[in-house]
């Protein structure tokens, strides 16, 4: 394997960066080399086609060939660690689960892509870049391992017909936090007086499994003022009183939803698509899920649902309680260059090519928007500020434009395992299933998160 | 020619007696040992070559003692243990026993018994990631096929399946029975045919029909294979996490799971490949004696009839 | 002659009670046979059931309340068959593959396992019992915690996205099953009937052939039917050790369906019927030979 010399390859990013077209001659003769390239399936055919075209466009501009597979989403974390363990890992891969880059940069097993970063720096938003850094426990510093592509957060998905039949309007939608979810409580007891028993109002991810419960849990713990619960040094927080009254609050609010019959029952032992399935057959009013694929999924089958009866908070995201804006976590995806990579070279220079506004603009833009860029200034095209279209202006908005913050594992790892231990489905369900107060609840979850955090040291 | 001192007597067990006339035990003569070398040669190559470095690789994964130590401190360790247990004592036993019965069964004459034994090798033959979720969709409370079935038929709700432990893990022992009898039923059937038409017959004008037959002829003759069967299917389930992974999910609330989805889950959710070798390799103290049975049960002399 | 006469209708009606009571046993043998079969048809056939069902909803949905399809569509089946949605764009070329790969691990694992068990157990080779305790250890760790180093022995055998890599896996794993049903269902054809045979003149090969083969063919397709089975429906190994889509196999264009928040479950459903379909067919046209035992269990010197 070929490390170029950190001067060597800033030299060529500094002259991508200025004509911004590969052809230079002395780049395409260099490296006529393969790369090979793992990136997940996308849940349209749009995002994959989005894909190769910009691989296509790499391979016409720069004389390399790109080994691309396409890997359904879920698995691929497998096989990315199967990879890693193994040490016979490819070029590039994308960053799924996105905690992969913190976790395995702290082993030093990422290369450094800095240089890469540095290529479009000014364009991307603090979160982003804030979610690339990783701290390596070898070199004992932080620095860029991943380089963002497109990030995603996790909006309201609501039915309209269903608010309607409840004879209710979704304009009249409150815009505080707590508010806001009762209303569909008030959807479901109007619903049940004209009969309908199986239709729910609010599709709460109540079980211990995937990853939806611990961003619907984060999403409350932010809104009742517990976002300090893991600081940007890694800290935990677990004895700040706010801390500790928002995670009650929010325990309290979930776990009571389903104890008092707001949330379909079965949720307690909900896999990871049953939420959707649950709420594709309208048996549910709203649901909290990331990106924009249960409306883009069926835009073609269906546009009257994407446009009418499919809505995304176009109405706003609710505001916490005191009506301040509650900012949303953001999950980026990032590009990963492993150690022992055959062509790291090729690799770095597909990464600086696809991290290029237009090109990555286009990239998103083509996926339906189901996923977001990561740079403001894409914000403002004609794509995602299109009036007509319902849901992007708003998806946009939450994700990008206004307040957004990195997931907790960016910060310490340890956070990472504390949500693939479920530990806040399990103080979800105690409350909702097992008549456990909040308090006793919380205080199990906490006890449980410090002696995971304490098998984690970060400096 | 079977001489009538070998025939079987109704109401004896089979005897034994010693397998190879000692001319040939300890060797073979050059030409035949030739042979018999040239015909294990490929299995062993397949060993060496695929086999004995994962394996080696895989037991070094798990022997760090730290790891053990980080294992049993997971609070659902225990409970996982308890399940891993009741999934194989149920799981195999059940599975077998009604393998045994069913194989009986289908060993009956008719066009009739050739479809029924296709439509009971389907389960076996879809894939299991359709079936047990298609399952996981059945037992669903609300909208499940079952409870919409019970309903419709016979107007009772049924319970919310999934959501109770011990429910739970009856539907994934159910789900795996579902599965996998057809498997073991078309083996010991196998197992039956081998018996020797002549034996059948002379039990039948013996008088040894239907149980007494069962329990005096073929019994005896398919002990051994039933025996290894169930070792090789309890050590098979312990890796199995599918039935586990779609139909429960491990849950709810964690607390369905089993040693393989434990240890998938530390492999592959928290990256921890090495904490889910050992999860699976705490059961080894379990499946050690179940091996020993198993090599003494290959070695053992040629049973005679 | 009254005796005669009296005798006579006793035993008659002896007889005929006799007959009487076969008959019954028999009735209740049947009636017996007929519930077993509808409970064992309805046992089996109800989570197929339910994914028909789903492969027949038009929206894909598999919540609903309904028990029979209320607007059935053939529109997902027809989608496998003409590779009409975007997951199953190959499925004929992975179908391909599968089979491929389905059959060579079939073969070779009878074929490996045939021959090892008649040499440990027929031919009764020194150490045979090695070889058998040494295959057993492929089952101490599970399959699935094995993949990682058989991902890496196969990137260095240079056999990456291979179909061949996972061939091997898949015999190494099934190999050992085979020799020990082998082995044990060997125990009840006597060795008498091997050493005639040499006595006449036969070599081992043809030993092996003409006269363990055949006696041996229950086993052969209960085994055969496991191995084909195994890399029909593996999924883990065919993912990991092939990413090319050129080599990727039905299995592992299933597992896109469970990734995504709003599968095409219709889709998903009719293609693992469609797809279950030909190792029914094999195991249905080899099953004959399974009775082929029931005739040549008794065997002459």
């Amino acid at each position: 394997m070929a490390y170029l010399t950190r001067r060597s390859v800033l030299r060529g990013s500094v002259a991508l960066g200025a004509t911004r077209v590969f052809g230079a001659p002395h780049i395409a003769k260099a490296a006529a080399t393969t790369a090979t390239v793992w990136f997940a399936q996308g849940f349209v055919q749009d995002e994959d086609v989005a894909l190769r075209k910009a691989v296509a466009d790499y391979e016409k501009a720069s004389g390399n060939k790109i080994e691309l597979s396409i890997i359904p989403f879920a698995p691929e974390r497998q096989k990315i660690i199967s990879a890693i363990t193994s040490g016979v890992v490819p070029d590039m891969v994308d960053s799924n689960p996105n905690e992969l880059l913190q976790l395995y940069a702290w082993q030093d097993k990422f290369v450094d892509v800095s240089d890469v970063v540095d290529t479009q720096r000014a364009q991307f938003s603090e979160t982003a870049l804030e979610s690339a850094q990783a701290y390596n426990s070898v070199t004992k510093k932080r620095s860029f391992y991943g380089v963002p592509l497109r990030a995603a957060v996790a909006p309201c998905h609501i039915w309209r017909p269903l608010v309607e039949k409840a004879g209710l309007r979704l304009e009249d939608i409150p815009k505080t936090w707590d508010a806001y979810f009762d209303f569909f409580k008030k959807v479901q007891d109007n619903l049940r007086k004209q009969g309908e028993r199986k239709v729910y109002g609010l599709g709460f991810q109540v079980t211990a499994n995937g990853v939806d419960p611990y961003n619907l849990f984060s999403a409350f713990l932010i809104a009742y003022g517990g976002q300090d619960i893991v600081t940007k040094d890694g800290k935990l927080h677990l004895d700040d009183p706010k801390v500790r009254q928002a995670a009650i609050k929010a325990t309290a609010y979930l776990g009571g939803a389903y104890r008092d019959g707001y949330v379909p029952p079965s949720a307690i032992n909900w896999n990871d698509a049953d939420d959707n399935n649950a709420f594709h057959a309208k048996l549910m009013v709203m649901d909290v899920d990331g990106t924009l694929s249960t409306e883009v999924a069926v835009k073609e089958k269906h546009p009257e649902w994407y446009y009418k009866d499919m809505v995304t908070h176009g109405i706003g995201y609710p505001n916490d309680n005191a009506g301040k804006p509650v900012p949303s976590i953001v999950g980026v995806t990032q590009g990963l260059i492993p150690k022992g990579a055959k062509n790291v070279t090729v690799a770095k220079e597909f990464l600086t090519y696809f991290i290029q506004p237009k090109v990555v603009g286009e990239f998103v833009e083509l996926g339906l928007g189901r996923w977001l860029p990561v740079m403001p200034s894409l914000a403002k095209s004609p794509f995602w500020q299109n009036p007509k279209d319902p849901h992007l202006r708003g998806y946009i908005q939450q994700g990008l434009l206004g307040p957004t913050r990195s997931d907790y594992y960016v910060f310490n790892l340890a956070m990472a395992e504390v949500r693939s231990q479920h530990v806040w489905s399990l103080a979800m369900i105690d409350v909702a299933k097992e008549g456990v107060k909040p308090e006793g609840a919380i205080d199990k979850a906490f006890k449980r998160i410090e002696e995971i955090f304490a098998k984690y040291k970060v400096a | 020619m079977m001489d009538s001192a070998s025939v079987v007597d109704v109401g004896r067990p089979v005897s034994r007696r010693p397998a190879i006339s000692r001319s040939l035990r300890g060797g073979l003569k050059g030409g035949e040992y030739a042979w018999a070398v040239a015909f294990v040669v490929p299995y062993i190559a397949v060993f060496v070559t695929f086999v004995a470095y994962p394996v080696v690789y895989g037991l070094w994964m798990g022997s760090e003692i730290s790891l053990y130590r980080e294992l049993f401190a997971d609070p659902i360790y225990q409970s996982t243990v308890v399940n891993t247990a009741l999934y194989l004592a149920l799981g195999v036993n059940v599975k077998m026993f009604l393998a045994l019965l069913l194989s009986g069964f289908f060993m009956r004459p008719g066009w009739w018994m050739k479809v029924l034994l296709l439509i009971f090798v389907l389960p076996w033959a879809v894939p299991q990631i359709s079936t047990f979720i298609s399952i996981h969709w059945m037992l669903n409370g609300e909208w499940g096929f079952l409870n919409n079935a019970l309903y419709t038929l016979f107007h009772v709700e049924g319970p919310y399946w999934l959501n109770d432990r011990w429910m739970a893990l009856g539907a994934v022992i159910v789900s795996h029975i579902w599965k996998w009898t057809p498997f073991w039923t078309l083996i010991l059937l196998a197992g039956r045919m081998a018996i020797p038409l002549e034996i059948r017959d002379s039990a039948r004008v013996d008088g040894a029909t239907g149980v007494r037959g069962f329990v005096h002829i073929t019994f005896p003759l398919l002990a051994n294979l039933y025996l290894i069967c169930t070792l090789l299917s309890t050590i098979f389930l312990l890796g199995d996490f599918n039935a586990v992974t779609f139909v429960s999910g491990g849950g709810p609330a964690n607390s369905t799971h089993v040693l393989a989805t434990l240890g998938i889950r530390d492999a592959f959710e928290i990256a921890n490949p090495r904490l889910g070798v050992a999860a699976v390799m705490s059961a080894l103290p379990m499946v050690i004696p179940l091996v020993i049975v198993l090599m003494r049960k290959l070695r053992t002399a040629q049973v005679q009839i | 002659m009254s005796t005669i006469t009296a005798d006579a209708r006793v035993s008659s009606r002896a007889l005929s009670r006799a007959h009487s009571s076969v008959r019954r046993r028999r009735y209740l043998n049947n009636a017996g046979t007929v519930v077993l079969s509808v409970v064992l048809v309805v046992w089996s056939l109800a989570p197929i059931y339910n994914m028909v069902l789903i492969s027949l909803e038009p929206e894909g949905d598999v919540f609903n309340d309904h028990i029979w399809p209320t607007v059935p569509s053939l529109e997902s089946f027809w989608g496998v068959l003409t590779q009409g949605h975007w997951y199953l764009e190959h499925f004929w070329h992975q179908f391909a593959n599968s089979f491929y790969i389905g059959t060579m691990v079939t073969f070779f694992a009878l074929l490996f396992g045939s021959l090892t068990s008649f040499a440990i157990g027929r031919m009764r080779i020194r150490y045979g019992w090695l070889v058998s305790n040494a295959a057993l250890l492929t089952y101490v760790i599970p399959a699935s915690f094995l993949a990682i180093p058989f991902y890496r022995i196969m990137q260095n055998y240079g056999l990456a996205d291979n179909p061949w890599s996972v061939i091997a896996a898949l015999v190494a794993f099934a190999t050992p099953y085979a020799i020990f049903v082998f082995q044990e269902y060997g125990r009840s054809i006597p060795i008498e009937v091997d050493e005639s045979a040499r006595i006449d003149g036969a070599s081992p090969p043809q030993i092996y052939l003409r006269i363990y083969l055949p006696l041996m063919a229950p086993a052969l397709v209960a085994v055969g039917t496991y191995a084909l089975l195994l890399a029909w429906n593996e999924y883990l190994y065919q993912f990991l050790l092939l990413s090319s889509k050129a080599s990727m196999t039905v299995p592992v264009a299933l597992a896109q369906f469970i990734s995504s928040d709003q599968s095409p479950w219709n889709y998903m459903m009719a293609t693992a019927i469609i797809y279950a379909l030909p190792p029914v067919a094999i195991y249905y046209a080899f099953r004959r030979r399974m009775t082929a035992g029931l005739t040549m269990g008794g065997v002459k010197g």
